[in-house]
């Protein structure tokens, strides 16, 4: 029997869908259940929360410069300083097809008012192109999971990890938390594992494939080019910390992580393995991220929106909430998981395609 | 007998003379250059502590015991190169007459070795990432074996008893036990009722085992990896005059993970002085090689088998001064026992921390309420945990058992199953019957089951987590474990000198889960009984921080580029569906690079206003996509490129 009812239930345990969930209770009035594993802090990262990443699209990038100054905001107010971290990422290619996404990149940001600087080879490699993105931003989820936590707890989110859901057709559902069900009416999944585990297959896009990743921890006493780098052909983002070690998390099973790690910082001394994960995630075919339900039935989803989820997430807070700007509104749509076929004008450079698990 | 202070006499009872010794065959190797004596039968590291080393180094300032969890590698004497030329001291048999050299030996400053007496210390520089102590064959891919049916890594009661069964079974059976003897270490913890004694036991179950020609028995043997199907092993060959090591791997249908419990050290402040040994270890020197450093002790405990050691040696002439026991209202027949001898006892006490004393090597140990406490050794015991890393390695879960306070295995692995106490078997009957049961299990046949007869909790309390309080001025530091890690106790960390002048130490964090290391079981067991890890994420920490060993075969990256798309996906559509590839003519010394935006006029800025881009530039020629619109008008265009925009017409 339905002890409550919420107008939405978010699933997932990350920064996005903790700001999604706790945006939607305090600036739109819904009511809202957190569904989730619980803190992340103490787990390796699946993926890194960036405010930028290398995209080409300039109505991306349009929305990206309009929200991320109120995101940033946002979580400097809810958690301080030290949650949001500036960092210079480098952006790097070896390949001749990523260098030429590698140049969209740079002279698409520098469009949109950031600084970068092309690093030289002696830094990155022989035969790589890289270039440094000048005062982006990360979040720390150390210092950030517990202010959010504090903050969904004071928005009355309860955030629970969820024995059974019971989910209809339409996308609303009965979700079993300690003993109570409570009526959702509308169920929104946003880390790929609650997509998976939840996305009923006969909503499944046909764009959205499953995809090995993994995330690898080593202890190295060299320095890398930066302390944050990202491939872009591949995707992999590697991140080293002040106490000398280095997480890299990206695409593919643990072995073949492995030995992209060693080709990538072969530079950065011997690297000795301290921790790794292998995991499932998700994948889009033209590398956009798809946003909403499938065929205006079922659950909504995120997926697809790789490092600049968590920064993104005010606007789709608007987004779901009804209550985006007409900008805001026109990305989203054009995202939507039934658009057909790769033929969209939204297309991301998506790398090597092989890592589809 | 006088180079060897801490050996105890022959005739010492309770089994405590050292089994695995003949002292009829005295030896004397070098290690380093110094002078080491011992008796046949000795490990190195076990001739070590008998001839009174008991130091491995500095680490943050402080000594560090050498302990068989934290000894370094060595290797013969101009062999120190070569990765398989690395012997674990506390698993190599010493040989007369050898001449050792520690592996990679980081020597400490000489000021800091005579502050710290050099003739307890291998003298080591642990600061760092501890390269003295890591273990060099880890990286060495293993010579592959002939396959066989079922692996056994471990050759206590559990172990033996499923090679046993996989042979009844009709299995060819390999047993793989790391130290030189099988039996393993259920001595300390001495019957039940209606039980055999663990040596009888054990010498049942190895003659069954010799009598079986399906089972080949690997001593010196340590797996160090688990794939699929595939058992990953550090072994030694010992048959000829010198002690040589080799990796192999073996390929397998089955493998059965019994390699026992290991003892929790409590997390109070100077848990790795020399001088303090875990209750085990402390059995194991004295049962195995007769050694027992000096002659007054103090045991602290939260768990009921180490007052058995109290009872063992009470009437070794070695004083106890006291047993604390961090839980209030434990009890047990060893409980009772240690009252019967009159040993005072202090429930609910635990040490506030401990301090190495300047003179004579002896340990202040700081108790609430009363003076120090000063003893020659302190015999730390917190609790057996179910020893789960290669079942991680494998890619096993683990949950945390709150009323046990334990990481206990859940799920399960295809053709890989736990037994013993590594399965979390509190009895040896239990470990003897799993272990039948992991065979039964990995068969896919209905067995008996497993018979673990543990005792009521009113009678025999379980083990807690010893866990202390920061004192206000913490003489040395406190470690998560015993292990070669050196991870201290994130609270503690603080500026040292050595850190204002840009040095690195290893172990000091300030998040556990950032620990810039593996962590091992015994250190996420501390950061759970210290609240810096959730009891409901250590599982998953355990199974994401083991130290893994990739075992397959890295994937070569494809030397091949696929070519060049014409258009790339991400640019389609982008300036309409009627947008063309052109040529652009322009100054011929200018590169322009790909994505550089092209504008209908100098005053636009904005990329959204852009009417085409920059695809590449090859053989002179720069090649852009462009707006239909634009290509028909004919005008001009201005490319921006690196913030400098110029002026380019369309030519074809």
């Amino acid at each position: 029997m339905s002890e409550a009812i919420a107008d939405f239930a978010v699933f997932g345990s990350t920064p996005l869908a903790g700001l999604v969930a706790g945006l939607l209770a305090q600036r739109h009035q819904a009511k809202v259940i957190a569904v989730g594993e619980g803190p992340t802090r103490y787990r390796l990262p699946r993926m890194l929360d960036l405010s930028v990443a290398a995209i080409t699209r300039p109505e991306t990038w349009a929305v990206l410069t309009a929200t991320v100054p109120e995101t940033a905001r946002f979580i400097g107010r809810l958690a301080g300083r030290q949650a949001i971290r500036r960092v210079d990422p480098i952006f790097f290619a070896d390949s001749a097809a990523a260098k030429e996404s590698l140049g969209h990149f740079a002279h698409m940001a520098r469009g949109f008012g950031q600084s970068l600087e092309a690093v030289p080879n002696t830094r990155l490699g022989a035969g790589r192109n890289g270039y440094r993105l000048i005062d982006a931003m990360i979040i720390d989820r150390a210092a950030f999971e517990p202010s959010l936590e504090a903050w969904l707890a004071g928005q009355a989110v309860r955030y629970k990890a969820s024995q059974a859901i019971e989910m209809t057709p339409e996308g609303s559902a009965q979700v079993h938390i300690d003993g109570a069900v409570i009526e959702a009416r509308q169920v929104v999944l946003i880390d790929d594992a609650a997509i998976i585990e939840y996305l009923p297959p006969a909503l499944w896009p046909a764009l959205l494939l499953r995809q090995a990743r993994s995330t690898i921890l080593t202890v190295s006493n060299r320095r890398m080019a930066g302390p944050l780098m990202l491939d872009v052909e591949t995707g992999t983002m590697l991140l080293q910390h002040e106490e000398d070690s280095l997480v890299a998390t990206g695409p593919g099973r643990l072995a073949q992580l492995s030995a992209r790690l060693t080709r990538l910082v072969s530079n950065s001394g011997q690297l000795q393995q301290a921790g790794q994960v292998g995991f499932e995630g998700l994948m889009t075919l033209d590398g956009a991220p798809l946003l909403g339900q499938t065929m205006n039935k079922g659950p909504i989803f995120l997926t697809g929106l790789g490092s600049l989820g968590a920064f993104l997430a005010p606007m789709l807070a608007r987004w779901i909430a009804g209550e985006a700007s007409s900008e805001e509104l026109e990305w989203c749509q054009t995202r939507r998981p039934d658009r057909q076929g790769r033929h969209q004008a939204i297309a991301e450079y998506a790398g090597r395609e092989e890592h589809a698990a | 007998m006088k180079q060897q202070i801490n050996r105890l006499p022959a005739d010492t009872g309770k089994g405590l003379a050292g089994r695995l010794i003949d002292r009829s065959r005295p030896i004397r190797f070098t290690l380093n250059g110094r002078s080491v004596h011992g008796f046949a039968g000795d490990t190195v590291l076990s001739a070590l502590i008998a001839s009174g080393v008991d130091t491995l180094g500095i680490h943050d300032d402080h000594a560090i015991g050498l302990r068989p969890g934290a000894a370094p590698p060595i290797a013969y004497t101009g062999s120190t190169g070569d990765a398989l030329q690395a012997l674990p001291m506390e698993r190599t048999p010493a040989r007369d007459g050898a001449d050792y050299a520690i592996f990679a030996h980081d020597a400490a400053p000489r000021l800091f070795n005579r502050l710290f007496q050099p003739g307890r210390s291998l003298g080591l520089s642990l600061d760092g990432h501890a390269k003295s102590l890591a273990r060099p064959w880890r990286s060495v891919a293993g010579h592959l074996e002939a396959p066989t049916d079922l692996v056994v890594i471990g050759g206590g009661v559990a172990g033996m008893a499923a090679a046993l069964a996989g042979a009844k079974a009709g299995l060819a059976v390999t047993l793989l036990e790391a130290s030189a003897q099988l039996g393993g270490y259920s001595g300390l913890f001495g019957t039940q009722d209606g039980e055999s004694t663990p040596e009888d036991n054990v010498a049942a179950l190895a003659t069954e085992l010799a009598a079986t020609d399906r089972i080949r028995v690997e001593t010196l043997t340590e797996a160090f990896a688990i794939g699929e199907g595939l058992v990953r092993a550090h072994r030694l060959e010992t048959a000829a005059a010198r002690v040589e090591a080799s990796v192999i791997d073996l390929p397998t249908r089955f493998i059965v993970i019994a390699n026992g419990a290991f003892e929790r050290l409590p997390t109070i402040s100077g848990n790795r002085l020399p001088g303090i040994a875990g209750a085990q270890e402390a059995f194991e020197l004295a049962h195995r090689y007769g050694i027992w450093p000096g002659q007054s002790w103090l045991l602290a405990t939260s768990s009921n088998p180490a007052y058995r050691l109290a009872t063992l040696t009470a009437e070794s002439g070695i004083r106890l001064d006291r047993i604390l026991d961090s839980r209030d209202r434990a009890s047990s027949r060893y409980i009772e026992f240690c009252k019967a001898y009159g040993i005072r006892q202090f429930p609910g006490t635990m040490p506030i921390s401990v301090a190495g004393q300047k003179s004579g090597g002896r340990l202040a140990v700081l108790l609430p309420h009363v003076d120090a406490v000063t003893v020659d050794r302190l015999v730390l015991c917190g609790g057996w945990q179910p020893d789960l890393t290669l079942w991680h390695i494998a890619g096993g879960r683990s949950r945390w058992n709150g009323e046990k306070q334990r990481l206990e295995p859940s799920g399960g692995l295809t053709g890989i199953v736990l037994a013993g106490s590594a399965a979390g078997y509190l009895t040896r009957r239990g470990c003897v019957t799993s272990g039948i049961d992991a065979v039964d299990r990995l068969l896919g046949r209905r067995g008996r089951g497993v018979d673990d007869p543990v005792i009521d909790a009113f009678y025999e309390t379980p083990d807690a987590i010893m866990a202390g309080s920061v004192p206000d001025e913490p003489a040395a530091p406190a470690y998560l474990d015993a292990d070669s890690a050196l991870l201290m106790r994130p609270s503690e960390m603080r500026k040292s000198w050595r850190d204002m002048l840009g040095g690195k130490r290893s172990g000091s964090i300030s998040v556990l889960a950032e620990a810039p290391q593996s962590l091992s079981i015994g250190a996420i067991c501390s950061g759970v009984g210290l609240g810096l890890i959730p009891a409901e994420s250590a599982g998953v920490i355990a199974q994401e921080r083991v130290a893994l060993v990739p075992l397959a075969t890295a994937e070569q990256q494809s030397a091949e580029e696929a070519p060049l798309p014409e258009i790339p996906i991400y640019l389609e559509n982008r300036f309409g569906p009627d947008a063309a590839l052109v040529t652009l003519a322009h100054d011929s010394s200018r590169q322009v690079g790909s994505g550089a935006l092209i504008y209908a006029n100098e005053d636009l800025t904005d990329p959204r206003q852009a009417i085409g881009v920059v695809l590449r530039s090859a053989e002179g020629k720069t090649k852009a996509l462009i707006a239909a619109g634009s290509i028909a008008a004919k005008r001009p265009v201005i490319v921006r490129d690196l913030g400098q925009a110029f002026q380019a017409a369309i030519v074809a």
